[in-house]
């Protein structure tokens, strides 16, 4: 059994390089965030980065989408290609960008709007429905790959942010996916969720994974090995170690990633 | 060893104390705190005190100006006085000022007396009466020209001093140095007061009228100026908020964090704190003098306490901006929004009801505000009556409500006096139900999240 899921693991990562990155380097005005990051991030799988409080992890998903743009001080440099184009190229825009690369949050934040205008606003400004009934449709579809839709199909114009923890992360999650994004992005989605609702999830992010490249930043150590196929773990800003999750987790090759993983640093 | 026993540990003191027992430290705390608690609760008497104080004086000297004495009088209109020819022409009626109307009144008014003892002379009679009845009656001719050689009962407003003594302003004694009144006359209203042909009523013309000139003060009412007061809120309305909101909302969202941004921030706090007095003065130099605006308008006046308003808005604005959190912009900017749809379709409608709120606020103080009004010449004596239209309402002279008040409180006849503390009591009725308004909007348009 432990084999197989092995071997499914390993097949998994013969997928295409969704988003690869060269040396990106990132400051905080005189503060050196990341160093000399270089990453390729396959499609169709899920990536889970770990390390301690302030390693850099978050910062680094934040700039796969550019959310960093919106940090005054904030510098990077370096390439991050998706698909093989640079995603800060000056053409880019990072309003399109955004629509592909879609991110979760560590806080549920719905908008304080019903469920139905939660879901549907992603696709209403970027023009992806012609219609009310196509609308009804994406709207359907997203709630549904986010395994909300039974337990809200009958409050559709109920207020998001009436819901519990866990179904509002999984609104954020419809909500996000709902633009039809390639990647997505989780900044510790779990972190404000109880056990019940970090396991539901946990199963979504596993099933996500047969439609997009996803990224997770986590601080547990069980989840990134129960959800993800491959793991990296930053520490002050370097990336020290990217392999297989079942790697990083039974033979790490740095001696610091052995030392976090057995918990003596973190 | 013994050392160690002798020279207790600090800290353990109180080691073995019961419990039920207040230790020396704990007792100075509680009593202190309860010092705390009395100059509280003594801070906020004091405050319900002055209020309490400060109510009971504006209701107490602002409630008679509400009513008002007039007296009841059946004035023949006799035809060889009004209208000589005889043929009912408009343009004849008209040609009779009031000059021809007051031996009219003088007659009725000896007719009313006629049994009554009095040592008033006939030709002084007219005192008691308003200097407005001879208008009012002309007004009614020329109106009911049909009515000419008719007995038709007027109902005319009391002079002033009349009014005085009857609400109690007045006192016999205050008539030694009264050119105008004098005992005789107050024993005649004492006697026409009981034989009913007096009656004291709401005064709507006090609400609704025009001021009145020094010779007449019973007829001088706030409307006037609470309509000029109108037309420059409505002025404040449509040039602060918008100005305001775009500026805070640029400033808030989209501005770069530099030295010059920081600048511009400093700035508004500190124009918050100008004297009103100042704005004023730049309103007259900038909208009178330079732009040539017509001096006393309600354009200019709604321009100035714009210029006023403004930091209030502004600063009310980027605060209930500021207050919606951070993740309602990472949320819309994570779908794709661009900043200006986040801040358009996320963030504005959740800072809204701090933004009217705030808009409210700043139109409260507004309307309340003298000192800039006296500089362009808001203040004083407006003879028109209403404006005639809306474009005159912006353009032509009139004053505002505080500016009103003022004028009044400066006049010599204790009439005005009165009618100042009412202004205040309508002045207050409306800064009352706008604040009532604020409030409502902010339950009404909160949400939560």
């Amino acid at each position: 059994m432990e084999d197989m899921v092995h071997v499914e693991r390993a097949m998994s990562t013969q997928q295409d390089i969704k988003i690869k990155a060269n040396t990106v380097q990132v400051y905080y005005g005189e503060n050196h965030a990341i160093k000399d990051v270089d990453v390729e991030i396959a499609d169709k799988t899920v990536t889970a980065f770990i390390g301690p409080s302030g390693c850099g992890k978050s910062t680094f998903l934040r700039c796969i989408n550019r959310m960093n743009d919106t940090i005054d001080i904030c510098r990077v440099e370096g390439d991050i290609l998706i698909d093989g184009e640079d995603i800060y190229h000056p053409n880019v825009d990072p309003v399109q960008l955004r629509a592909k690369v879609g991110m979760v949050f560590q806080k549920p934040n719905p908008f304080p709007k019903s469920i139905y205008d939660n879901v549907a606003y992603g696709p209403k400004i970027h023009g992806l429905a012609r219609n009310k009934a196509e609308l009804d449709e994406i709207v359907e579809k997203s709630l549904r790959k986010a395994a909300l839709w039974d337990e809200v199909k009958d409050r559709l114009d109920a207020a998001g942010t009436g819901m519990s923890g866990g179904q509002q992360q999984r609104l954020c999650i419809a909500r996000a996916i709902a633009t039809q994004p390639e990647v997505l992005l989780m900044d510790e989605p779990c972190s404000a969720l109880d056990p019940i609702a970090t396991a539901q999830v946990e199963e979504l992010i596993d099933e996500l994974r047969q439609s997009f490249s996803v990224v997770i930043v986590t601080h547990s150590m069980q989840q990134a090995a129960r959800v993800s196929q491959k793991t990296a773990f930053f520490h002050l800003g370097n990336l020290v170690e990217f392999d297989d999750t079942d790697k990083i987790f039974t033979n790490p090759q740095d001696p610091r990633t052995e030392s976090y993983i057995s918990g003596r640093i973190g | 060893m013994t050392d160690a026993t002798a020279n207790p540990i600090p800290g353990t003191a109180s080691k073995g104390k019961s419990l039920l027992e207040q230790d020396d430290r704990t007792k100075r705390r509680n009593a202190a705190e309860k010092r705390f608690r009395a100059y509280g609760i003594a801070a906020i008497s004091i405050g319900l005190l002055f209020l309490l104080a400060l109510l009971w004086a504006i209701i107490n000297n602002g409630i008679p100006a509400f009513t008002q004495t007039f007296i009841n009088l059946e004035v023949e209109l006799a035809e060889e006085n009004l209208d000589p020819n005889g043929n009912r022409s408009l343009e004849d009626i008209r040609k009779v000022s009031t000059f021809g109307y007051n031996p009219l009144i003088g007659a009725a008014l000896i007719a009313e007396t006629a049994d009554i003892e009095t040592e008033v002379s006939d030709g002084d009679l007219t005192k008691i009466l308003s200097a407005s009845a001879a208008a009012v009656v002309r007004n009614y001719v020329i109106e009911n020209p049909d009515q000419i050689g008719e007995t038709v009962e007027f109902r005319l407003l009391a002079s002033s001093r009349v009014d005085g003594y009857l609400k109690g302003r007045v006192q016999r004694e205050d008539l030694a140095r009264d050119r105008n009144l004098d005992a005789a006359h107050l024993d005649l209203i004492d006697e026409m007061v009981t034989r009913g042909s007096t009656e004291r009523v709401f005064n709507w013309d006090f609400i609704l009228g025009a001021d009145a000139s020094e010779s007449r003060p019973e007829q001088a009412g706030i409307g006037v100026s609470m309509l000029g007061s109108f037309f420059m809120m409505i002025v404040v309305l449509f040039a602060a908020l918008p100005i305001g909101v775009a500026a805070s909302i640029y400033l808030e969202e989209f501005a770069p964090q530099n030295k010059f941004t920081d600048l511009i921030e400093v700035n508004i706090s500190n124009l918050a704190a100008v004297p009103s007095i100042v704005f004023g003065i730049l309103g007259l130099a900038v909208f009178i003098q330079f732009a040539h605006l017509p001096q006393s308008a309600p354009l200019v006046g709604g321009l100035t306490l714009t210029l006023m308003t403004l930091p209030t808005i502004v600063i009310s604005t980027r605060a209930s901006l500021k207050a919606v959190p951070p993740s309602i912009r990472d949320a819309a900017l994570g779908v794709g929004a661009s900043k200006m749809q986040s801040v358009f379709h996320h963030v504005l409608p959740l800072a809204m009801p701090g933004i009217l709120t705030g808009t409210i606020i700043g139109l409260a103080q507004a309307l309340g505000e003298t000192a800039p009004l006296l500089l362009i010449g808001m203040v004083g004596y407006i003879a028109s009556n209403y404006p005639d239209g809306v474009a005159s309402g912006f353009l032509d002279p009139n004053s505002a409500m505080p500016a009103q008040i003022y004028e009044w409180a400066k006049r010599a006849d204790p009439a005005y006096y009165e009618r100042a503390w009412g202004g205040i009591i309508v002045l207050l009725l409306f800064l009352l139900t706008m604040n009532i308004i604020a409030i409502i909007l902010r339950r009404r348009f909160e949400r939560r999240w």
